[in-house]
């Protein structure tokens, strides 16, 4: 007699919203706890950035909270800079400190002498202390190393960005062109849903790429371009898209200026003459500029997102938006929509004094004597199309720091980041930080920049603590919330407490009038006429999208840009004004030596720059990187897949790891996926596995914006001796 | 008998090798590192043009009808639900692994925690409270559906009509699944076809003479299987690509 099975039942957990901080494209996540522990991580259906899909990274999260290895208490250093001694001391000691340390440093070389560098959600609230501070030399790494040079491009020729999440109408889109954007590996939910839609419905995808990653596999056209020329390919698209007259002209007409001027700037750029550089055939590229213009409005020369590649990245994307511009797909279905946002205003703060800098060299103060940023961003005769407030140029801050040049940087508020294996250059870092007299690193984790701090503060993980509000614009404008699901481990704390309790001993506090983070939130929603409760029940208040407004020109309204000449300015008034037209013409890029490899590298689905390698849900898929290799280039250096190999650069540094032997990449290139090769022993599971891309890629600069140019690295490779990669 | 039969889509066009469904199935069930309810098979080729060509199998317990698994488990902790789910009854499970080499799928495993087999459920404690399975939930390309087939209404059943959906079988393995595959009209790549299974003399004596009758009361008899050193767990499922190495398993109790 067969006896009842017995079945399993859901155990109760209580749900708290928030929004993910695995990856910088921020999620709407619903949290699962269990007896006071954090065991699920579900996506918020509601959230406009993911609606409800959680990826792997996303899905790990717990694991970064739990990571044994986590900063657990306040330290001190003791042992030389980086040596790795420390002593363990209590809050009230660690602030004071910090205080003193950076009071010090005020003193004697003025408050410009700090920097704050940060990444992460987390880092609102060190900006807030670095302002009250009087430092202009507030920095998100994201800007120079990444997506800048997108930014200012479409801002130069739209008045407009394509913001930090994306405002395409992936969905409608019938045509991507995708330029070594690797939509479904960087991974950000809500855009690869939108563009696997898309796709699924028959869009037509082309990928441009040495490599053939996922993306390229999930597109029904992949085009190996030689590295670095996808501006040559852009060029030669423009030029077919005019001589053609395949671009939209009644809008071009109506919302353009400087077409002929362009003309005559793309005239040299024929198909034929970018065969010759890109190694894509002049009929392909024909060929898909008029399967564009076939396709358009609901087509999109789909940008990557970090765009640090060559010494004319604006060149690129300027190109990509003239382009976008030429097609017409601004405020089209399936083009570049127009967001709505959830405006909240900021808590009312006294206005920030940033003090006379007499010490500094005249072409360093503004006219009224304050000090401008080191990095040169916004500065006129320095790099004044880069964005300055708190973005600027992170790559340009390492150098300031190691020469003092303009002026000296002395001390420096980490908040978050990794500056040896996010940057280019191990030396040039090593020397800034030895050039300090105070360096504070505030995280969840060690890495190898906080190891070098002389006080480390450990902050609070994203599932442990309130944060300021969650504002943005897609279709529907939105604010999120996010929640303690649990207490903070260890004696972590948040960052606002953290800068509150600096600030209040620097004689700041009036900055920091909020008991804590919650009454900051619930402050800026009762100007909105919200409340924290409210948001704690759903995680999300939204303004429903509106297709008059994201798409206005589909419904009898204007499309505005808000440009010098309030069109599209194919050629931008204000790239002209500084002199920077030769920005828009082709520059060639490194030249490779027969036994050469182009050095490309890039993101995986399971993994987040370089702070997820110490993750063991994630390291369950990948522990360690490889070299992809071609078989052909792998057969004439005798290497075989798994091998362990040398990579060597032109400066002679070197990294080792192991061989992946595919025929997913050009036989003139090499590839390694990001943020492998920690060197700190403090991360267990990342220490010493695979190789480091920051210790091989340029450290060269896009000389009109400052931003770095990442992608212009070429190496050896052999196999390594001794059998350990 | 249930009016449900609960089945599982993949659309292998949509799969994107994320692992958001593995990672969601770890946090859910909190299964041991080193071991996985669910996995997704990277299948790399070349087409006529020497062009590469990567496809992504979402794999988990097909949910077979007439699963050989049930066969194969001497004390009846291996059952089928009516609405086609295949689960383990955990107080019933000696542990004895039977089941594991009894599985054409390699989706059953020795829980190292509980000396129990682990394998996918369809999140039957989910699904009956109306929830859809997290690996579904949490589905980055859309690519995963989970739904009641005799319901001619739900998604899944439309889904069905739509498109021409293969299951992993084989003429040596044609247990009807409760698992469907979309590819886009491609063949299946002979790597995530299921393995020919043969039933040792103790499963066939097992499954013809002990199942159909009493299941409980056996652990004695079990014990004795197990004793005898059956066949253990050989070859781990390739769940993990063959990409980047992944971590070795054990380095992660440090």
């Amino acid at each position: 007699i067969q006896a009842p099975h017995q079945l399993e039942k859901l155990k109760p957990t209580t749900e708290t919203y928030g929004f993910c901080d695995m990856c910088f494209w921020r999620c709407g996540i619903k949290v699962r706890s269990r007896d006071g522990r954090v065991v699920k991580i579900d996506g918020n259906p509601e959230h406009p950035h993911n609606y409800g899909i959680v990826c792997a990274k996303g899905n790990a999260g717990p694991m970064w909270a739990y990571d044994p290895d986590r900063l657990k208490y306040p330290m001190r250093r003791v042992g030389k800079r980086g040596e790795g001694k420390w002593e363990r001391i209590s809050w009230d000691e660690a602030l004071d400190e910090v205080a003193a340390g950076l009071a010090r440093v005020k003193e004697q070389y003025g408050p410009q002498a700090l920097t704050v560098i940060g990444h992460g959600t987390w880092m609102k609230p060190y900006t807030r202390l670095g302002r009250a501070f009087g430092s202009p030399n507030i920095c998100s790494p994201a800007f120079g190393f990444c997506c800048g040079p997108r930014l200012v491009a479409n801002d130069l020729v739209a008045g407009r960005t394509l913001t930090g999440n994306e405002t395409l109408d992936l969905e409608n889109c019938r045509y991507f062109l995708m330029l070594g954007r690797n939509i479904t590996e960087a991974l950000h939910n809500g855009e690869v849903r939108g563009w696997m839609d898309a796709v699924a419905e028959g869009a037509k995808s082309v990928y441009v790429d040495p490599r053939f990653n996922i993306t390229a596999s999930k597109s029904q056209e992949w085009l190996p371009i030689r590295p670095l020329s996808d501006h040559a390919l852009l060029l030669a698209l423009i030029h077919v898209v005019i001589e053609e007259q395949l671009y939209d002209q009644a809008f071009v007409a109506e919302y353009t200026t400087g077409l002929d001027e362009l003309r005559q700037r793309v005239q040299p750029y024929t198909p034929e003459w970018a065969e010759g550089e890109t190694e894509i055939p002049a009929d392909t590229i024909r060929r898909i500029a008029r399967e564009m213009a076939e396709a358009a409005p609901r087509a999109l020369v789909y940008s990557p997102r970090r765009v640090t590649r060559t010494t004319n990245q604006l060149g690129t994307l300027l190109a990509i938006a003239q382009l976008n511009a030429l097609l017409g797909v601004w405020d089209r279905y399936g083009g570049i929509f127009t967001p709505q946002t959830f405006d909240i205003p900021e808590p009312d703060l006294p206005p920030y004094e940033y003090p006379r800098a007499d010490n500094l060299p005249e072409e360093w103060v503004d006219e009224e004597g304050r000090p401008l940023r080191a990095d040169g961003a916004g500065v006129d005769g320095a790099f004044p199309l880069a964005w300055g407030d708190d973005r600027g140029l992170a790559n340009q801050l390492w150098r300031v720091m190691a020469t003092e040049e303009p002026y000296p940087i002395k001390a420096f508020i980490a908040a978050g980041g990794n500056g040896f294996l996010s940057g280019p250059d191990y030396e040039l870092v090593h020397k800034a930080i030895e050039n300090l007299e105070f360096f504070v690193a505030c995280d969840v984790m060690p890495n190898e920049m906080n190891r070098y701090a002389d006080i480390l503060l450990p902050e609070a993980s994203y599932l442990e603590r309130y944060d300021d509000l969650q504002t943005g614009g897609q279709r529907e404008g939105y604010v999120a919330l996010r929640s303690p699901a649990m207490e903070p481990l260890h004696e972590s704390r948040d960052a606002w407490t953290i800068c509150k309790q600096i600030a209040e001993r620097l004689d700041l506090g009036q900055y920091f009038p909020h008991e804590s983070v919650a009454d900051l939130v619930d402050e800026r929603l009762r100007k909105v006429g919200l409340s924290r409760e409210e948001l704690e029940r759903k995680g999300v208040a939204k303004i429903p999208a509106d297709p008059a407004v994201n798409f206005p020109r589909e419904h009898g309204r204007r499309s505005e840009f808000p440009t010098p000449s309030g069109k599209l300015e194919l050629v931008p008034s204000r790239l002209k004004a500084m002199g920077y037209e030769e920005a828009l013409d082709y520059r060639p890029q490194v030249a490779r030596e027969p036994d050469e490899f182009h050095l490309a590298f890039g993101r995986t689905g399971v993994h987040t720059h370089t702070r997820t390698q110490n993750n063991p849900w994630l390291t369950e898929f990948m522990a360690e990187n490889r070299l992809w290799v071609h078989p052909d280039a792998a057969a004439e250096r005798g290497i075989e897949d798994g091998d362990p190999l040398r990579v060597t650069d032109r400066k002679g540094r070197s990294e080792t790891l192991r061989a992946k032997v595919t025929r997913r990449i050009r036989k003139d290139t090499v590839f390694m996926v990001h943020g492998f090769g920690g060197f700190d022993p403090r991360r267990q599971q990342a220490y010493g596995r695979g190789g480091a891309t920051s210790n091989l890629v340029s450290n060269d600069v896009d000389p009109y914006l400052g931003s770095a140019a990442l992608d212009r690295g070429l190496v050896r490779v052999e196999k390594a001796s001794g059998g350990e990669a | 008998m249930s009016e449900k039969r609960y089945v599982m889509l993949a659309d292998v066009t949509r799969c994107i090798n994320c692992k958001a469904c593995v990672v969601a199935c770890r946090a859910e069930w909190d299964t041991p590192l080193g071991h996985s309810r669910d996995w997704v098979a990277e299948v790399e080729d070349t087409d006529d043009n020497g062009m590469p060509v990567l496809d992504f199998f979402p794999g988990r317990c097909q949910h077979c009808e007439n699963a050989p698994c049930v066969s194969a488990c001497p004390t009846g902790a291996a059952w089928q639900r009516d609405d086609g789910i295949v689960l383990v009854d955990d107080p019933l499970c000696s542990g004895c692994e039977l089941c594991v080499p009894a599985c054409p799928y390699d989706a059953r495993w020795l829980n190292p925690e509980t000396g129990t087999i682990s394998k996918c459920t369809f999140c039957q404690p989910r699904v009956d409270e109306g929830l859809q399975p997290a690996c579904v939930e949490t589905c980055v390309g859309g690519a995963l559906h989970f739904g009641d087939a005799n319901d001619p209404d739900s998604e899944v059943s439309k889904l069905l009509a739509e498109k021409e959906w293969v299951q992993l079988t084989t003429e040596a393995v044609p247990a009807s699944t409760n698992h469907y595959y979309y590819t886009g009209g491609k063949p299946l790549p002979k790597e995530v076809l299921p393995r020919p299974v043969q039933q040792s003399i103790q499963e066939k004596a097992i499954s013809d003479v002990v199942n159909p009758t009493a299941k409980i009361g056996l652990g004695a008899m079990v014990a004795t299987f197990a004793g005898a050193g059956l066949k253990k767990l050989i070859d781990r499922r390739n769940e993990l690509s063959g990409d980047e190495r992944p971590a070795e398993h054990g380095r992660e109790e440090q």
